[in-house]
């Protein structure tokens, strides 16, 4: 943390001296170290853990502003220009135009009803790419102080309270949340969130099920070997990612970027 | 004046860094635009998989955009070559779909495989692969980069996921697109030749 610091008065100076011509916008990038992590649906029947290579993260979902920048600078990604194959036809209905969110999507929020390809296309202008689902685990299981909190019932009694309360209400601002141990913000109680491999997450372990429609398409959590298997926040959003297509577009559906880290 | 023009140009160069981090070119665009002035072909569908930019090697090493598939219907499938389970019976349909069609019919058609398996799936691997499966003309056997693969995979509505021994576990599909590159039909039929699939791909072809 104390190397961030000048990192981010460096930033903040580039930002004025840049801003007649290009807004400010972007979340604040931490890094996150390599590791060993037991995601809570394991990779393989007889391998328990991933490998997480160190990576970085933005700290908080982006935003209707930083969204609202990139299609300004690539129109072919705003609402009526989008290609059908990228992005259905909610992709931002709620913003007032083309080009600009309007009082219905607050500058702070995160931006939501956008499309996995519109996602990887932002995280690409930026330098990134979209986070791994196992790398996105492996944030979302630290809390304010350890690494992995998720064997405390308390961590959990919380994640939970948050999904609970959040689902009625409008999208709070990006940032509200505290900081987990890395820095990451917003992860659980704020909006679902695309990862790079989301089509892959519910598809099973054995590959010998692989070609049987029946069994590939209706495989659902009890046919996967959940080390975890009361985790219920993780394996809702792993269900309902793998609910998705790559052009769908949903209400509480947004993103944040990764970005590779020389080690 | 001068100096308010003098302010403006070096603003502009501060800025320009952050624009240069923008893409090359935009997923929409045609990737040959530039190199052909001449008649400019009309712009592709909104569904068309065109779009995606996405970059192919053959198993002969010849480097292809996705999009020059475009001009002919396309059945196009993901595997990779040392899937032992179902890859030999998702090859047996499409060998099946190509056999149902007349001579004249095979030569308007491309059969297209793009292997999962970026990584180790590279042209030499995929040439042997297409050589012991007797897959000549009008096959196409290729090799993507990961991001890539991805994208073609999402734009197929093909779920997969590598596994910890380096296998994938994938659904088999096999997708009809027409000249421009949109999805006609698909099918998972893999046991016996899927009739309904293949009158598509006739009609298609008519």
């Amino acid at each position: 943390m104390r190397a961030a610091r000048p990192l981010a008065a460096l930033g903040a100076l580039l930002a004025l001296l840049g801003s007649p011509a290009a807004p400010a916008t972007g979340a604040e990038r931490v890094t996150l170290p390599a590791g060993e992590f037991t995601p809570v649906v394991a990779p393989g029947p007889e391998q328990k853990t991933v490998a997480i290579g160190a990576f970085a993260l933005d700290a908080t979902p982006v935003t209707n502003a930083d969204y609202r920048a990139f299609v300004v600078r690539h129109p072919e990604w705003q609402r009526g220009r989008v290609a059908a194959l990228f992005a259905d036809s909610q992709y931002l209905a709620h913003w007032r135009r083309p080009a600009d969110p309007g009082p219905a999507a607050a500058d702070a929020q995160p931006v939501t009803r956008v499309s996995w390809f519109a996602a990887r296309a932002y995280c690409q202008a930026a330098g990134g790419r979209l986070p791994r689902w196992y790398e996105w685990e492996y944030a979302a299981a630290a809390d304010e102080t350890r690494r992995d909190a998720r064997a405390d019932p308390a961590y959990r009694e919380r994640i939970l309270a948050w999904y609970a309360e959040n689902s009625a209400r409008a999208l709070p601002p990006v940032g509200k949340t505290p900081r987990n141990v890395y820095g990451v913000m917003d992860l659980h109680a704020v909006i679902w969130e695309w990862v790079e491999d989301f089509g892959g997450l519910m598809v099973s372990g054995d590959s010998r099920n692989q070609g049987d429609p029946d069994k590939l398409q209706f495989c659902g959590a009890g046919a996967l070997s959940a080390e975890i298997r009361d985790d219920y926040p993780i394996l809702m959003r792993m269900a309902l990612l793998s609910s998705l297509e790559a052009s769908f577009t949903t209400a509480n559906l947004g993103f944040r970027c990764a970005y590779e880290v020389t080690p | 004046m001068k100096a308010v023009a003098a302010l403006l140009t070096g603003l502009a160069v501060l800025a320009a860094p952050s624009r240069a981090a923008a893409p090359a070119a935009p997923p929409a665009a045609d990737p040959h635009a530039a190199h052909h002035a001449a008649p400019a072909p009309a712009p592709l569908p909104g569904g068309s998989l065109y779009q995606l930019g996405a970059r192919l090697e053959a198993s002969d090493g010849t480097r292809l955009e996705l999009a020059a598939l475009r001009g002919r219907p396309v059945v196009v499938t993901m595997f990779y070559s040392t899937c032992t389970s179902v890859c030999p019976m998702l090859t047996l349909a499409m060998q099946r779909a190509l056999a149902a069609l007349d001579p004249g019919e095979q030569a308007a058609v491309r059969f297209v495989m793009v292997s999962l398996d970026a990584e180790r799936d590279d042209p030499a691997r995929l040439a042997e692969f297409a050589q012991s499966h007797h897959l000549g003309a009008p096959f196409l056997v290729a090799h993507a980069g990961a991001a890539d693969v991805r994208a073609i995979a999402a734009a197929l509505g093909i779920r997969y996921r590598q596994l910890p021994d380096g296998s994938f576990s994938h659904a088999s599909v096999l997708t009809l697109l027409d000249r421009d590159g949109v999805p006609l039909a698909r099918t998972q039929v893999l046991a016996a030749a899927d009739e309904a699939f293949i009158a598509k791909l006739r009609a298609t072809l008519r």
